[in-house]
């Protein structure tokens, strides 16, 4: 199913993004996050040090990407672990990415009540200099998040 | 009394494990079903509660919840969904299949400690 012909239907995804971010910030992080804005970009393309990805599969079918610097990450895992951000290993931070997108697409999937889509196993990169980009025909819309330390991006292909 | 979560997250992992030492259980962690039961072989009898995440590499959780209910060594454990599903098909087949609680996340750390109490029988916080 295309999302894309259902205004709706999209509607209920892009407001359980959303919503699912914030709940996730607040109750896993304790950290208060600002909605920034949402646009509609031309490409699935991430760039961030940190990248969470899941793929949607099933009776629809799409990609959401979390990204932010890997100090955000840092600090954000530390808030969820109860750790200091200096004490978090590599493994740490790729799981706290892969997490985030996970709560991030369940809250979604969730909040709008979509029923019969799978979820993916997250997939995460913790880096520097890469891009990575899903090929896609189907409209991408970039949430932006402000925390105290650092801009949070959401992407969502669906 | 310990208590076991079964997840592939080690974030969630730790957070449970807080939340655990928070109300003073010692909790066991395993990252997939297969290490999940292997835990149950070893230590079963010390396990007052399992949390169970739901969407797992290889065993998914609800045929993980099917195998610890179909065994009459660890069926009488209470087993709480830990899961980002959080829709009511989801719900309704683990309750069908012995699931006791169901907790999505994300969640408080005071929330948690509260489903664990109820879990046990001691009352949320």
């Amino acid at each position: 199913m295309s999302v894309a012909n259902s205004p709706e239907l999209m509607d209920k995804l892009l407001n359980g993004l959303r919503l699912a971010v914030t709940e996730m910030m607040t109750a896993m992080a304790m950290s208060e996050v600002v909605f920034a804005g949402q646009e509609s970009v031309d490409a699935f393309s991430l760039t961030s040090e940190v990248v969470g990805l899941v793929r949607l599969d099933g009776k629809m079918h799409g990609m959401v990407g979390v990204s932010c610097s890997s100090a955000l990450l840092r600090e954000i895992v530390s808030r969820i672990v109860g750790l200091s951000p200096d004490e978090l290993l590599m493994e740490d931070l790729l799981d706290g990415a892969a997490e985030l997108a996970n709560m991030v697409c369940g809250g979604m999937k969730t909040k709008a009540q979509i029923g019969d889509v799978n979820l993916s196993p997250p997939v995460s990169i913790v880096g520097q200099e890469y891009t990575a980009q899903w090929k896609t025909n189907r409209p991408t819309t970039l949430f932006t998040f402000q925390m105290e330390e650092g801009v949070l991006k959401v992407y969502a292909s669906l | 009394m310990k208590l076991l979560t079964i997840d592939d997250s080690r974030t969630i992992r730790r957070v449970i494990s807080g939340v655990g030492a928070m109300i003073g259980f010692e909790v066991l962690e395993a990252e997939n079903g297969d290490m999940g039961i292997k835990v149950l072989e070893n230590q079963g009898e010390e396990v007052a509660l399992i949390l169970l995440d739901w969407n797992m590499p290889g065993m998914n959780g609800l045929e993980v919840l099917k195998l610890i209910k179909a065994d009459p060594r660890w069926m009488h454990i209470p087993v709480m969904m830990v899961t980002t599903e959080g829709e009511k098909d989801y719900i309704i087949k683990a309750i069908q299949a012995g699931a006791i609680h169901y907790q999505t996340k994300p969640f408080t750390q005071e929330e948690m400690a509260s489903r664990i109490m109820e879990a046990l029988g001691m009352g949320g916080l």
